[in-house]
């Protein structure tokens, strides 16, 4: 649906060259949800806007539906980009208008009948969950609203691509929570291909399906979301990950592996997939005589599946600990925690 | 020998409607030229929607050039250009052409730092959504500005006010005329008063009226 090509834009500033996005390759899927995740300045706001031509790669070439975006004429480009709607961090709507003329915007530019337009507006309003504010203006409106019309208006011209760029960033936890699932609902029951990019783990972990991490204009890593947070192999995907799962063990625990001059037997099991489910440290429990003492731990649900990690310390003989030990590793990834650990 | 106030009402009335006429008029027609010029100015500028280096220097540069003149040596100096058009270089008709000249670039600058303050990514999401630039500039630019250049022109036809009061010098008459010739230097205190108190008012009506169309013209 979406496909960049080694692409690069280069900006240029008083002589000097500043590489905003440099040699990506990317494919976004029909149907999917696919999230660039990367801090501020890592090119992701440019890499967006290349989809729709509000930038121009300086190099390489970026296909909508194998179509080349920057090989169209400019009245084939505004054309296309009716199939392409964008919403914004900070919403963009008109101040001067009502949410029902904001919506209706983009049938107005391209010229639709008045009862068309109508009709349409009342059904997209309703979808989005504001039918009863579409005389309001957008100074009447509170932040999650505001996205909504923003959805709704992006919505209006039928969009086989929806670009969020940073759309949840100025919205609060829960608000966020409503908006990711309205896009999921637009995904779902529209079959829009939508592209957002966004600096909050969070929001790539409970909507996208596979994900970018971006550093410095470049793609460092790519993939399924669920392998990114069960195998990160980047430093940076690393960091985006802690943001929302602490994994490294705490100071205290640390302090006291060594206790009395005898080791202590702490280990951190890593739960996947169908695993995350079974009660491993009952039968553990009951099957050798050790007993299982939780110390810290978390798990997290990502598309639907459980993920965590959990730092146990098994307490009993040597012997049977070495057991319990095997037992465990058949079904799910424990390591040894040793004080050298950080 | 002192005018007899009461006698001198008819000639007052006369000259509060050439104050009015003449502002008006120019009001209106320069704002037909500050308006182009200021889109002008904001569109051709660096970065704007259809960026122009060459014709944005040259509007920037006649605007400042206008700008720099004071208004009464424009009065006297475009006189031939007055008669050319108007046909008369004395009267009411005759000031309402340098007054046009004078807050025609003026307007512009106020079309043009009202415009610049339309929200960046306003214009942004228009583009996404295909817009031409010219639908840009009339849907978007222009309503979302409306209410803050509805208060700029109230400023420029204050200015205007001001501006006429030395339409004077070609015969043009008006409140400011009044009180200059007959208050200032003949030194009828009581007319000078009554013509002061009388632009006052005059004043405080637009001012109260920009802010009222100010006001309704934030909602479309």
């Amino acid at each position: 649906m979406i496909n960049f090509k080694n692409v690069s834009k280069v900006y240029e500033h008083e002589g000097e060259e500043l590489v905003a996005v440099n040699q990506v390759n990317l494919q976004v899927e029909r149907g999917e949800i696919f999230g660039v995740i990367g801090f501020s300045g890592a090119g992701k706001s440019t890499l967006v806007r290349l989809v729709n031509q509000l930038e121009k790669p300086t190099d390489g070439e970026v296909l909508v539906d194998g179509q080349d975006v920057s090989s169209l004429s400019a009245k084939e480009l505004r054309g296309m980009r009716r199939k392409i709607s964008m919403i914004f961090q900070h919403f963009n709507l008109l101040e001067s208008k009502t949410v029902y003329h904001n919506v209706a915007f983009p049938l107005i530019l391209s010229g639709e009948p008045k009862d068309e337009i109508k009709k349409r507006v009342e059904e997209i309003l309703d979808f989005v969950g504001l039918k009863d504010r579409a005389n309001y203006y957008t100074d009447q409106l509170s932040g999650g609203q505001k996205q909504r019309v923003g959805i709704a208006r992006a919505l209006a011209t039928s969009p086989d691509i929806l670009l969020c760029d940073e759309a949840t960033s100025a919205l609060d936890p829960e608000t966020t929570q409503s908006i990711l699932e309205l896009l999921r609902r637009i995904r779902d029951e529209y079959n829009v291909t939508i592209l957002m990019i966004t600096h909050e783990m969070n929001v790539v972990k409970d909507v996208c399906d596979r994900v970018a991490v971006m550093e410095d204009g470049e793609v460092i890593e790519q993939g399924s979301i669920f392998d990114l947070f069960t195998n990160p192999k980047h430093q940076t995907t690393h960091k985006f990950i802690q943001s929302v799962m602490k994994d490294d063990i705490p100071q205290s625990i640390l302090k006291g592996i060594e206790e009395n001059n005898h080791p202590r037997h702490i280990y951190r099991v890593t739960f996947l997939r169908e695993h995350a489910g079974e009660p491993v440290f009952s039968r553990i429990a009951k099957r050798f005589n050790v007993e299982v003492n939780i110390l810290y731990g978390q798990i997290l649900e990502i598309q639907e599946t459980p993920f965590g990690n959990l730092i146990v310390e098994l307490q009993g003989e040597d012997s049977e600990i070495v057991k319990a030990v095997h037992y465990i590793e058949e079904t799910v990834s424990v390591e040894r925690v040793m004080a050298s650990a950080s | 020998m002192q005018v007899n106030l009461f006698d001198f009402w008819p000639r007052i009335l006369e000259a509060t409607h050439e104050t009015l006429l003449m502002v008006s008029i120019a009001l209106v027609l320069a704002t037909l030229i500050g308006l182009p010029l200021g889109v002008a100015l904001v569109v051709t500028r660096d970065n704007g929607l259809m960026e122009n280096k060459i014709v944005f220097n040259v509007l920037n540069g006649v605007v400042n050039i206008f700008r720099s003149i004071p208004f009464i040596i424009l009065l006297v100096a475009i006189l031939p250009l007055t008669r050319l058009l108007v046909g008369t270089s004395i009267g009411t008709a005759a000031a309402t052409v340098p007054l046009v000249l004078f807050s025609g670039p003026y307007i512009a600058r106020l079309i043009e730092s009202s415009l610049l303050d339309v929200n960046k990514g306003v214009i942004e999401a228009a583009q996404s959504m295909g817009a031409t630039n010219w639908q840009i500039i009339y849907r978007v630019l222009l309503p979302e500005a409306l209410s803050t250049i509805a208060l700029n022109l109230t400023i420029a036809s204050i200015g205007l006010v001001g501006a006429s009061a030395m339409a004077g010098f070609v015969g043009g008459g008006g409140l400011g005329d009044l009180a200059i010739s007959y208050g200032y230097q003949r030194f009828e205190t009581d007319i000078m008063i009554v013509t002061v108190i009388l632009l006052i008012i005059i004043v405080q009506a637009f001012q109260a009226v920009g802010n009222y169309l100010s006001k309704k013209l934030r909602r479309l």
